[in-house]
């Protein structure tokens, strides 16, 4: 027996706006899945970003030739061992010693810049003091004067006290940043409340112990960013070492550029060499990556 | 909890602060501190001036309680850099560093940094315009000659076969006996038979050429004439026109420069003493490369070191015994067996060492024979150079680089290196 | 409570001397190796001075003169203009685009956030020398590649603009992650209503993008573009080594403003001039730091009419 056309649903004025509701949220941006051009384009993206280091890796793995072989194979070849090799032991490059020093400077320098910074930024960002307006103002502008700006004179005053080639001079220098004073404030305003230090002062605490056991905790997470930060950019500073430091005394990246520095320059080598310098902070990059990553992303915020 | 996250960040940062402080103690090697009586001296040269392990062990054995460490820099350029910074900021330097002849005019400004290396012993030992350039103007020797970089031209044998010009290395040299012309014509002989150029660019020729005028860029007084001094542009203009068809327009010290020496992409080269271990160095397996003992206008000088000892140094009068030592005639002679660096010093001229050495990758050329007579035809007047020689060629040499790689007419190129020369003032 | 014990007076006295206790181990050192150098280099722009020699005197305005009479100042800053636009403009497009593709719901979002962050942690030294070879005249991957297309070697390292190109690209290589974060960041800050409201009122996805999205993250997208001038206009690392020579080409093609700067004071050992380069290029940055403030304010707020 035929039951006739199905039954056509009615809904109420209520599901109606339920259902269009609906309907919308799949629509709009943040909720709309990628399609497959979304993906497709990040993993252009992603390739192109990969495929300038894999090319180094194959000229690496193999000659003085590959760099300019138009028919370079896309399988490494088995030389990279030796030429990471050749690389890492040549004396004039001293590629021990820069990573020896690298890692000091970059480690000295982070952990500078977050403690100076944090207090810095605690001062800023809770306590009350005359001329705390006009300073945070200015170090907020000096934030936009260029660091090439300083340098004959920061080489001249290193010249004085005997600091060329010397790890200080990359050291000192760089203890404290504008940069991080004002991360510091920025994070610390928002993420303290006012009431906390109030109550901790109405006990009796000194400024210091509010500062040391309930703002620096809080603190910590932007700390990390900083810290993480700093590393990279200390670890990848070129042009002030470049400045300052001999190839006696490099960092890695000055290490690096002497490789290049030959009448003869056999790229293999050279390549070899920048991947293994590499190495550190791809390191860094697996192990933190993603405060790097929710580090940058925070601090976009609040720029 | 939290204590004990702290803890462990700050022991984290103990640990590679650690580590890292290991690292770089552990590379460092060359401390210049004295440990119990024993003095560290370094010697800082570039490129090679053929001071191997060996050579400076030598030493050690003959002198106990002295320990020698060789710094070499890559090339001289970076070396230079390092030394006037290092002399500007009063410290760094070796106990003996390597100058080059061109750096030298500028480094005798400051011949007050420099100690003075002035000594009955070792007088007369260099050919005379080699001391008297590093001789300042109170009369003190600053620094002692190394080499010198008489110049003979290098050629392919193999390929001046195929142009059916003469092979033998004597017959080579008379047949390219003569001035600059001369290497030219023979140049254009070659290269309407072959069809391949000559030399390897304007800018090396050049170097030749200028190498033989007296005051080129600049009056014995420091003033500069380069743009005036006809000489100047005529041997611009005249290298520029021949390199048209005779240059193989590659760039010194390029990637190309190096893979042509084995690929035979010109026939001949200016060939100082120590480019002869750049060649055989770079073209290992390429056999037809012989030496002539001929040089266009007679002889020519091309490169050529000091050592000197700065005053900034600790150990001053030692390093001045090192480094005369390494400039004594045997050493130096040992020093060209090992890179081709030419002695500037009179008494390895007649040594036998010197004149019985043969260059095996050179068609066992009689090399040391060849160099004494290159040497003995250079011009007992040394080109003069002043401070602004350094910039000034290189000014010329870029200006020889734009014309080459088709950037530039001739014209606007010398316009150009006018404007840069006046530029310095 | 109007008496306070002496516990509270000292804990508030501790909070009123500290601010400036907190503060001023970072202003020291600031003004040493921050102010100091900045008002010192005008000081030695002033006079002759050499690295080795030392002070040689005043000279007034002699140094800038001679630098703004230099043909390669002119070239320089030609050059750092030309990339910084080819770096720039390319790069926060990209970062635009990759940004919106970041901002919808991706499976495994880290691995995509990290991975468009990679090239950051390469160090510029380490691009420098990988893309200076892959740029190369003769037989270099990019060319090589080109020719599979048919198109004629290009001179990467003769011509000015394709080494401009040439570096602008190792910039953009390594920026370009950074900054599509930072605006990604941006752009989820953006309250879903108004795409909503946007959908409602019938845009269609680049409307919305234009109308909505720039203008929600304008604040961050002009941060990103002063950031971008400042740091473009003062690259060093890139132009040094992208030959093994180091003088910014045979005829200063890519010769930029520091490394102009630093031949003149490292490499001719005159510092007063190099000090003069080094305020000179400051004014630079000032002036298009101020152009691109202006212009992007514009820019941005033309999207939401």
């Amino acid at each position: 027996m035929s039951a006739g056309p199905a039954p056509i649903p009615v809904y109420s004025p209520a599901q109606l706006a339920r259902n269009r509701r609906r309907r919308m949220r799949r629509l709009t941006v943040a909720q709309r899945k990628p399609g497959w051009l979304g993906y497709a384009f990040l993993g252009l993206v992603l390739l192109v970003s990969i495929l300038p280091l894999y090319w180094s890796f194959l000229v690496a793995s193999g000659d003085a030739s590959s760099a300019r072989d138009p028919n370079l194979s896309w399988f490494p070849g088995a030389h990279f061992i030796e030429n990471a090799y050749s690389a890492i032991t040549n004396p004039a490059v001293n590629f021990w010693k820069a990573l020896g020093n690298s890692l000091l400077v970059s480690t000295v320098v982070s952990a500078s810049v977050v403690f100076f910074s944090t207090l810095a930024g605690y001062a800023f960002a809770k306590l009350r003091f005359r001329g705390r307006g006009p300073l945070l103002v200015f170090i907020v502008a000096t934030m936009a004067v260029p660091t090439q700006l300083g340098v004959v004179p920061l080489y001249l005053l290193m010249a004085q006290y005997g600091w060329i080639d010397t790890m200080q001079a990359v050291i000192v220098p760089a203890l404290v940043n504008a940069f991080g004073v004002f991360w510091m404030t920025q994070y610390i305003q928002q993420a303290i409340p006012d009431e906390i230090i109030e109550a901790a002062r109405v006990d009796g605490a000194s400024s210091f112990r509010s500062f040391w056991s309930i703002a620096l905790p809080i603190a910590r997470p932007a700390a990390t960013m900083l810290a993480l930060f700093t590393f990279v950019a200390t670890w990848t500073n070129f042009f002030w070492p470049f400045i300052v430091l001999t190839p006696q005394n490099p960092t890695l990246p000055v290490a690096l550029s002497l490789l290049q520095a030959n009448y003869f320059v056999d790229y293999s080598v050279v390549l070899a060499g920048t991947l293994v310098a590499t190495v550190p902070l791809l390191i860094l990059f697996v192990v933190a990556g993603k405060q790097l990553v929710s580090g940058i992303m925070q601090g976009a915020v609040k720029a | 909890m939290r204590t004990t996250l702290r803890a462990r960040t700050a022991l984290g940062i103990a640990t590679i602060t650690g580590v890292a402080l290991i690292a770089s103690g552990c590379a460092s090697g060359d401390d210049t501190g004295d440990e119990g009586g024993e003095i560290t001296l370094t010697v800082a040269t570039f490129n090679d001036f053929g001071y191997t392990d060996e050579l400076l062990q030598e030493y050690m054995d003959a002198n106990p309680g002295i320990k020698v460490v060789h710094n070499r820099a890559a090339t001289s350029n970076d070396a230079r850099a390092n030394f006037f910074q290092k002399l500007g900021a009063g410290s760094g330097l070796a106990d003996v560093e390597a100058i080059e002849v061109d750096w030298v005019p500028e480094m005798m400004q400051y011949a007050d940094k420099l100690y003075d290396l002035s000594d009955p012993a070792v007088e007369g030992r260099w050919l005379d315009w080699k001391a008297a350039a590093a001789t300042d103007s109170e009369g003190r020797l600053v620094g002692y000659g190394t080499d010198i970089g008489p110049e003979a031209i290098c050629y392919r044998s193999d390929l001046f076969a195929e142009a059916g010009l003469p092979t033998d290395r004597a017959e080579v040299a008379k047949y390219l006996e003569g001035d600059w012309d001369r290497y030219f014509e023979v140049g254009h002989e070659y290269v309407a038979k072959t069809g391949k150029a000559w030399y390897d660019s304007a800018g090396a020729t050049y170097q030749g050429m200028s190498n033989q005028f007296t005051n080129f860029y600049e009056e014995n007084d420091g003033t500069v004439v380069a743009t005036e001094n006809p000489d100047v542009e005529n041997t611009f203009r005249t290298v520029l026109e021949e390199s048209a068809d005779l240059s193989a327009k590659l760039g010194q010290w390029s990637d190309d420069w190096f893979g042509a020496l084995s690929t035979g992409e010109y026939a001949t080269m200016l060939c100082p003493g120590w480019m002869l271990g750049v060649i055989s160095g770079n073209a290992a397996d390429t056999k037809g490369w012989d030496i002539a003992d001929v040089f266009p206008g007679g002889g020519g000088n091309w490169g050529g070191s000091y050592l000197t000892v700065p005053a900034q140094g600790k150990h001053p009068e030692e390093a001045k015994k090192l480094a005369a030592w390494l400039t004594a005639p045997e050493q130096q002679i040992k020093a060209f067996a090992n890179a081709g660096t030419f002695p500037s010093q009179v008494e390895a001229y007649t040594d036998e060492a010197l004149t019985a050495s043969v260059n095996e990758y050179f068609n066992n050329a009689p090399v040391g024979e060849i160099l004494i007579n290159r040497a003995n035809a250079v011009d007992p007047t040394p080109p003069f150079k002043g401070p602004k020689y350094f910039q000034i060629n290189d000014a010329a040499q870029q200006a020889l680089t734009r014309v080459e790689t088709g950037q530039q007419s001739i014209d606007d190129s010398w316009a150009q290196f006018v404007s840069e020369v006046e530029a310095l003032g | 409570m109007t008496t306070l014990t002496p516990r509270q007076r000292l804990s508030n006295l501790s909070f009123r001397a500290t601010p400036y206790v907190y503060i001023s181990p970072f202003f020291i050192l600031f003004a040493i190796v921050g102010l100091f150098p900045l008002v010192y280099t005008a000081y030695v722009s002033l006079h002759e001075w050499s690295l080795v020699g030392g002070d040689g005197g005043w000279v007034g305005l002699d140094n800038y003169a001679a630098v703004l009479g230099d043909k390669k100042f002119w070239i320089a800053l030609r050059n750092s203009v030309s990339i910084f636009l080819l770096s720039s403009v390319p790069q926060l497009i990209l970062a635009l685009l990759i940004a919106s593709a970041l901002d919808t719901n991706l499976r495994a979002k880290t691995f995509w956030r990290m991975g468009v962050l990679l090239p950051y942690v390469v160090a510029p030294v380490a691009v420098a020398l990988i893309f200076g070879q892959l740029f190369a005249d003769q037989f270099g991957a990019i060319n090589n590649l080109l020719g599979v297309f048919g198109i004629p070697p290009v001179r990467w390292h003769v011509d000015p603009l394709a080494s401009h190109v040439a570096i602008a690209t190792m910039v953009n290589f390594r920026w370009t992650g950074y900054n599509a974060l930072v605006l990604l960041a941006a752009m989820q800050a953006i309250p879903r209503d108004y795409y909503e409201a946007a959908v409602i009122d019938g845009a269609g996805r680049i409307r919305q993008f234009l109308s909505v999205t720039i203008p929600g993250i304008r604040p961050t997208l002009i941060f990103v573009i002063i950031t971008s001038t400042i740091g473009g206009l003062q690259i060093f690392d890139e132009p040094r080594l992208y030959d093994q020579f180091g003088q910014g080409g045979s005829d200063s093609q890519w010769l930029t403003l520091t490394l102009y700067l630093y031949n003149l004071g490292w490499d001719r050992f005159d510092f007063g001039k190099a000090s003069a380069v080094a305020w000179l290029l400051f004014l630079v940055i000032a002036i298009f730091g101020l152009v691109n403030l202006v212009l992007s304010r514009r820019i941005s707020t033309e999207g939401t009419r």
